[in-house]
């Protein structure tokens, strides 16, 4: 029942009075409506506190907008672990930007006497209301992780559901308390906007963003020196520019060396493994150390001997390929034909080298760098693809267990020799180095 | 012209090139002014490659403690360095991240410096050498790819490498077999291997930083003697002076720099762009994973590459390189309002090609198949 009040209910209510109020307020008290700027009472702390709240907050909004108004865009988006991880970080940090402007509005309200003269109960109730939010909105993001991505699926479908006045607080009636409080709180906000300054979000200062600076100053002489002759390196104030900024450069680049060099001590003094660590790191060296070794040794198998073994015939399949090394070291590819002989062609795509995929599907392999499809009988590519040239045959030859040559086929020649079907599952599938040489 | 006249006219356009008179305290430190206009952002980005570049001079130096540059303990090596070693995923990140912010700052630099009309006489020399700098810049990027050694690495570098043997195909004769040759001069060996390994370790170590360290001193010598470009067509007449000012300046955008590229770093490795399997480690046997794809900055010319014909890419890149090394004798007469819209053009293309390039290559193929 509560949840029926606080998630229908309240929405509407909060949205009416909103729409209604706001507009009324326009009719009869055209001229209120504004942020009420005050400035020109204190500019200092406002310049700190307005510029990181304004900021912080719009880019939240945003970020709470897209997902309700692009939902399938952002799933797909927020898929992207990277994606994700840059999003949730860019909140965080707008989230404690906004803070931070808000603390520091909420300090410049109570200590500066003349702001603090023309601030109202509503001032510091719409201050309070915000800096909850935001804080619920924090932990929100640090107790319910990953909300860019639960959002579509919960947030996301109610408030459509709401916008639809077919409303459906089931998708969030289940989710955790913060996240609750977080809703409760947001139209809390859309309800009091009409009483407060922030009708001013309806004046919508979309030209601030491009128009010139305008600064509201005291007609009286200005305290400063004129803004149009550095001060910095003028008369008698230099000494204290230079004092200020040189303290305050030897100040950072004291900070920096101390965070640098504490990295570059941990960075020198290596990396600390316990045992078990250690065994992992020399077993995971010494697993790539055979394979490097496993690689010289196809290398002077393949400079020294006439024939290097593939694999046995009957192990050949006419689907799934088998790798193996050709005599100049690239990668090819070892299948049965319909006639049961060895079929063997390069895998090394003519297109840009790739190494091609092992399965094959409808006759043809897939290189999957640029999707280039070949025949296997034949090695030509298909017509369109990136590859014009065809994949070669390589030449092979069948031994009997005893060693003796049974039959033989160059690239592109026919086989020759006599194949004893009842025997053939013995044989062993050879390349053979004169096959190379004539190619 | 007799010889006499001819041995002047050499002398005078060496003089007006290297005023060495210029090479005074007072000139060089007194007197020196940046113009101020609406174009004078254009003059950090040099600066700003070249901080970028010292960065990678001091990370290069410390990952060299730990690296491994073999087939069989360059992968295993780079791993030590990103989980075992203190503070090294902070290096290595800030290796990979100030890479391309280094790209991305010469790329710019070289595009305002053109719209600005920079390479005006007597700056020839320096515009042809900051043109060096970029394909050294390039071929540093292009090196370093491979040394990680896990599948992205080697079987990008291999397609990279075959374009270099694809021209052959274009050559008549005797000729066509020249680029393979190349190619395996390039890589040392049939396929990539231990061989290219050991090449590109030293080039990009070794051979590439002494090449740029020869072309970067003459470009910032050049600089420091012949000052700031006046940039725009009617100068403003303001003026500030580089020191201190303008040094200031820069000195805080640096750091504003160093400050932004530190957190992404400690925040973002680089690897967290792509799907796991392109970082095991490259396995000789295996077939090549998906997704392979090279550095971000390659994608203005890897996208052309796959859509057009190989022949035309090549007659357009080496026209490219052309028309950049002799820029200041091309462009000697257009305004640079003409330069700027050029520039414009070029920027929109780089853009799309790199953040765009995948969609366009889908709409184009899609349409095909």
């Amino acid at each position: 029942m509560l949840d029926l009040f606080l998630f229908v209910g309240l929405p509407y209510i909060a949205l009416v009075l909103m729409v209604v109020l706001s507009v009324y307020r326009y009719r009869t008290q055209r001229f209120t409506y504004s942020a009420l700027g005050s400035q020109f009472l204190e500019s200092n702390q406002l310049r700190w506190g307005s510029l990181s709240w304004h900021y912080g907050i719009l880019i939240l909004l945003v970020g709470h907008l897209i997902p309700v108004l692009l939902p399938g865009v952002w799933q797909a988006l927020t898929s992207i672990p990277a994606f994700l991880i840059g999003v949730e970080v860019i909140g965080i940090v707008a989230a404690f930007l906004a803070l931070t402007g808000l603390l520091v509005l909420v300090y410049r309200r109570s200590t500066s006497a003349r702001v603090s003269a023309v601030t109202t109960t509503a001032d510091y109730l719409l201050l309070i209301l915000l800096i909850a939010q935001v804080l619920v909105g924090v932990s929100v993001a640090t107790g319910a992780r990953w909300g860019a991505i639960w959002s579509t699926s919960t947030t996301t479908p109610y408030l459509w559901s709401l916008a639809t006045f077919q409303p459906q607080p089931e998708y969030i009636t289940g989710l955790p308390p913060t996240v609750k409080l977080h809703l409760v709180l947001a139209w809390c906000i859309f309800m009091v906007v009409p009483f407060t300054r922030l009708v001013h979000i309806f004046s919508v200062p979309i030209a601030y963003l491009w128009r010139a600076p305008q600064k509201v100053v005291w007609t009286t002489p200005a305290p400063r020196p004129s803004a149009a002759c550095a001060p910095q390196f003028q008369g008698r104030d230099s000494r204290r520019y230079f004092i200020r900024g040189a303290l305050g450069t030897a100040g950072a680049l004291f900070l920096l060396s101390i965070g640098v060099l504490e990295k570059l001590g941990r960075f020198f003094r290596g990396p600390s493994l316990n045992a078990q660590q250690q065994a992992e790191l020399l077993q995971k060296k010494l697993e790539r150390l055979e394979l490097a070794a496993a690689e010289r040794a196809l290398e002077i198998e393949r400079i020294e001997k006439d024939y290097i073994f593939v694999a046995q015939l009957a192990e050949l399949s006419d689907t799934d390929g088998k790798y193996f090394t050709d005599y100049h070291m690239r990668p090819a590819l070892a299948f049965k034909d319909e006639r049961g002989l060895p079929l063997l062609i390069s895998a090394k795509c003519t297109h840009l080298g790739c190494t091609v995929a092992s399965t094959i599907a409808n006759g043809r392999i897939l290189c999957p760098c640029h999707v280039s499809w070949f025949d296997v009988k034949t090695g030509m590519p298909t017509p369109g693809a990136p590859a014009k040239a065809p994949l070669p045959h390589i030449g092979w030859v069948l031994m009997d267990p005893a060693g003796n040559l049974v039959a033989s086929q160059g690239a592109g020649a026919a086989p020759s020799g006599e194949i004893d079907i009842a025997q053939a599952g013995s044989y062993g599938v050879y390349i053979a180095k004169q096959f190379e040489e004539i190619a | 012209m007799s010889t006499h006249d001819r041995l002047q006219q050499a002398s005078d356009w060496l003089h007006e090139r290297f005023p060495l008179e210029k090479l005074s305290f007072e000139s060089l430190f007194q007197k020196k002014e940046v113009p101020v206009h609406h174009m004078s952002w254009g003059y950090y980005f040099g600066g700003l490659a070249l901080f970028c570049f010292s960065i990678q001079l001091v990370t290069g130096l410390l990952l060299l403690f730990y690296y491994q540059p073999t087939v069989a303990d360059a992968h295993a090596s780079v791993e030590l360095i990103t989980f075992h070693v203190g503070g090294g995923a902070l290096i290595r990140n800030l290796h990979t991240w100030s890479s391309s912010a280094m790209i991305f700052c010469v790329l710019t630099h070289l595009i305002t410096a053109f719209a600005m009309k920079a390479f005006e006489r007597p700056r020839e020399i320096t515009w042809v050498s900051g043109v060096l700098l970029l394909l050294i810049t390039f071929g540093f990027g292009f090196t370093g790819y491979l040394l990680p050694w896990h599948q992205i690495a080697v079987n990008a570098t291999k397609v990279g490498l075959q374009s270099v043997e694809e021209a052959g195909a274009y050559l008549p004769g005797a000729l066509a077999d020249i680029p393979r040759q190349l190619k395996e001069l390039i890589q040392g060996e049939a396929a990539v291997g231990q061989a290219t390994l050991s090449r590109f370790y030293a080039l990009h170590v070794v051979l590439l930083p002494l090449a740029i360290f020869a072309v970067l001193g003459q470009h910032l010598f050049m600089v420091q003697v012949h000052g700031m470009s006046q940039g725009v067509d009617k100068p403003t007449g303001k003026m500030e002076k580089f020191f201190p000012i303008f040094a200031l300046k820069d000195f805080s955008i640096w750091g504003l720099v160093f400050f932004v590229l530190f957190v992404v770093a400690l925040c973002l490795p680089f690897e967290a762009f792509f799907s796991y399997p392109l970082f095991e480690p490259f396995d000789p046997q295996g077939s090549t994973p998906d997704g392979i794809k090279p550095e971000w900055y390659f994608f203005f010319v890897y996208y052309p590459l796959e859509l057009l014909p190989f022949w035309l890419i090549m007659i357009l890149s080496g026209v490219v390189v052309a028309v950049l090394l002799g820029t200041p004798w091309i462009f000697k007469g257009t305004s640079r309002k003409t330069l700027r819209n050029i520039a414009i053009a070029v920027t929109v293309y780089l853009v799309a090609m790199t953040v765009f390039g995948q969609q366009i290559y889908e709409f184009f193929k899609g349409g095909s198949q």
